[in-house]
């Protein structure tokens, strides 16, 4: 009993103590030198700010508790602003132009103490002092009030944390070209890319805890395209294939605004690049407008973008990725009925859309489907196929990128275009010569029966014809043994 | 008896004989540069239209054969004709109702029915089946052929489906012409245990006097007027023996 009534009291004796209690920032003003503190006076509150010449302001508060957490502990506030040499000695009005002159000029007070000897022996600051015309500014990175050790004063579990301390933060360089290049990185995007286990020097050769190389480029153009080299180094298959490519053959000719991996697949953000076909294809997109915008209004591309049909066909599905040919040339003409057909001569897919799988066999058992293959069977032999002519195939009459449906309001477009194609190679076509294609439809007696009954005539003709004229060469084989 | 049996009986010209051995290797031609067009998946006709020079150059090879052919058939018909109204020759290939007789009677004769074959004047009905058949296909695969040729000009006259029906009738009348050629005239003029291992004819122009009596005696008879009866029935007389 006699504790219980106690109790109340210890817990209203509680509540004063906390009440009493000096707040925070006092507790971590105890212990910082006198002139310090006398300056926080005005500089501990939120409010205080400097304003320059052109506009431009910057906040005079202090954080006592930073500060105190800070290497810059021990110093007293005129350690480094010395004209404002303590409590009621003056506070003198200085102007500056700017917020970078301000830097600039406060730099130049941690090199007091900071010599270029101690700077050097960082790779980073080592970089920094040998730029030429362009004195480091210190302060463009370290905050001297709220400066702590780069390493903590604790060792990094990861290469990457040791990176990120400072690239987490906006940070970047000016190029040669006067290029501002943001060396910042996305820790949540690296956390998230397919990379998320690669270290950064994985990737930026020369890089380690204790080297940080000077670059020379003069562009971020030249970064990007130096940089991408990296990738190979895992993905040499892909490599390899790129060197094939369109993109390779332009960028190896000077043109450096070829595509390299990263402007495709991204740099630290890498995700797999199928996972998502409208993104894909809009990575094309971003060079290949018009065709992209072509594409979107094509059969294929509105049902990719409006009814995020992941069963047609994006660029690369045409294309190829990596390997990239030139869509002008002969031979990628001529692997056109191939890349329809692996779609179109696919029964389960073409099923699900009320489509004829039929429609690629129909155009390679035809004329010039045949010739077409014959052609190809003798790639090696060029001068076989040096003068060759150029084979109607699919794209002719459906289009290329604005491949269209071949019934409803596009009939009539597929129908012209078939007979400028049959005009292309039979100059003088008439209207009806497009009738000798039957339109991939096979042989019936309602659909080509002319064909249809030639077809069913000498099916049975063949055999009987044959038959009977074994049956002959038996008899009289078998009159001449019995004669004998 | 012996001296007549074994001495020859001129049958064709050296006309006839260059004729044949033209059509022979025209026929050749366009079996070898056409099937390897209709059979293009198989890995022999890669190899014909590779070693030809690719399918455009064979194509055209295939087309000036045809026209070759053409010229053949058509020089052949005129000659023909002109030796029949000038009566140089009969008209011998002419289809006539005793070759129906024969074809029945040789069946029976096949079957034991009858104990000799038809007989036959100087073509049979086997040569004139063959002959019509290479007459008759030949028009035909001149006339596809040259729907196939100038495709657009057709399409000018015709309903466009011609043309795909005209490579039907083109394609599967090459395969007959081609079957029939294969199993019946070489077995014929080849492996016929009458004439096995070669039936010379078409080469000398001579067959011998027995072969003759056997499959044309009526034109013997014809030529050595006499009766039909008196060269068959030595020669039935004689056969019982010829097993021996």
């Amino acid at each position: 009993m006699k504790e219980g009534k106690r109790f109340p009291v210890y817990l209203m004796l509680l509540f004063l103590a906390i009440a009493a209690a000096p707040p925070a920032v006092f507790s971590a003003e105890q212990g910082l030198p006198e002139d310090v503190l006398a300056c926080l006076g005005c500089h501990g509150e939120r409010g205080l700010s400097v304003k320059f010449q052109n506009g431009e302001s910057l906040e005079a508060f202090i954080d006592a508790n930073k500060y105190k957490a800070s290497v810059h502990q021990s110093l007293s506030c005129s350690s480094c602003h010395g004209e404002f040499a303590g409590q009621g000695q003056g506070h003198p009005q200085r102007s500056f132009r700017s917020r970078e002159q301000f830097s600039s000029r406060s730099s130049a007070i941690c090199r007091q103490c900071h010599a270029d000897e101690q700077l050097k022996r960082s790779p980073v600051h080592a970089s920094l002092l040998t730029k030429e015309n362009k004195a480091p500014v210190c302060a463009s990175c370290h905050n001297p009030h709220t400066l702590t050790s780069i390493a903590g004063g604790r060792k990094f579990t990861s290469e990457k944390e040791q990176c990120l301390r400072c690239h987490q933060h906006a940070m970047g360089i000016r190029l040669r070209s006067g290029d501002k290049v943001s060396l910042k990185v996305d820790a949540a995007a690296l956390e998230g890319s397919v990379h998320a286990k690669l270290g950064c020097y994985d990737c930026h050769f020369g890089f380690s805890g204790s080297q940080h190389p000077k670059r020379n480029f003069n562009s971020p153009r030249d970064f990007s395209i130096a940089q991408s080299e990296a990738c190979r180094r895992c993905h040499f298959d892909k490599y390899t294939k790129t060197l094939e490519s369109i993109h390779y053959s332009l960028l190896s000719q000077g043109n450096l605004k070829a595509p390299v991996c990263t402007d495709c697949h991204g740099a630290h953000t890498v995700v797999q690049a199928r996972a998502d076909k409208l993104q894909s294809s809009k990575r094309c997109g971003r060079c290949h407008q018009e065709i992209f915008g072509t594409y979107t209004k094509s059969v294929h591309g509105t049902a990719l973008v409006q009814d995020h049909n992941t069963d047609v066909p994006i660029c690369a599905d045409c294309h190829t990725a990596h390997s990239i040919q030139g869509a002008h040339t002969q031979d990628y003409r001529d692997k056109v009925p191939e890349i329809c057909g692996k779609c179109h001569g696919d029964t389960t897919l073409m099923k699900k859309y009320g489509l004829s799988p039929g429609v690629v066999n129909s155009y390679l058992q035809d004329f010039h489907g045949v010739t077409l293959k014959l052609y190809r069977s003798q790639e090696n032999a060029s001068e076989v196929n040096g003068s060759r002519k150029s084979i109607a195939t699919c794209i002719d009459c459906h289009g290329i990128h604005d491949i269209t449906k071949t019934t409803g309001p596009t009939t009539n477009l597929v129908k012209t275009r078939l007979l400028k194609r049959c005009q292309k190679c039979h100059p003088g076509a008439s209207d009806d010569f497009p009738d000798a294609w039957l339109s991939h439809y096979e042989p019936s007696l309602s659909n080509a029966p002319l064909v249809f009954l030639i077809n069913l005539t000498y099916k049975f003709f063949i055999p009987f014809m044959l038959i009977g004229l074994i049956l002959q060469i038996l008899l009289h084989v078998w009159r001449y043994a019995v004669n004998r | 008896m012996a001296t007549t049996s074994h001495s020859q009986i001129k049958r064709f010209g050296i006309g006839r004989i260059v004729e044949h051995q033209m059509n022979a290797l025209v026929f050749a031609m366009l079996v070898i540069t056409g099937l390897s067009q209709r059979f293009h998946e198989y890995r022999v006709s890669h190899w014909i239209i590779k070693t030809l020079g690719g399918v455009d150059t064979m194509r055209i090879i295939h087309r000036y054969s045809g026209l070759l052919f053409a010229t053949l058939i058509v020089v052949h018909i005129a000659a023909g004709i002109y030796g029949v109204v000038k009566k140089h020759w009969p008209a011998s290939m002419m289809i006539n109702m005793n070759d129906f007789r024969n074809a029945i009677e040789n069946l029976k004769y096949y079957f034991g029915i009858t104990n000799h074959p038809a007989l036959c004047d100087r073509y049979d009905y086997k040569q004139k089946f063959e002959y019509w058949g290479v007459i008759a296909g030949g028009f035909l695969m001149i006339a596809t052929g040259l729907i196939l040729w100038f495709p657009v000009e057709v399409a000018r006259l015709l309903p466009g489906e011609f043309i795909p029906a005209a490579k039907a009738a083109h394609s599967n009348e090459a395969l007959l012409a081609f079957l029939v050629i294969i199993i019946w005239h070489i077995y014929n003029s080849i492996f016929s245990p009458e004439v096995f291992p070669l039936d010379t004819a078409i080469f000398t122009g001579r067959i011998s006097r027995e072969r003759m009596v056997h499959e044309h005696p009526l034109e013997l008879a014809n030529i050595e007027n006499v009766p039909v009866e008196e060269i068959v029935k030595h020669h039935h007389a004689a056969r019982p023996s010829e097993g021996e």
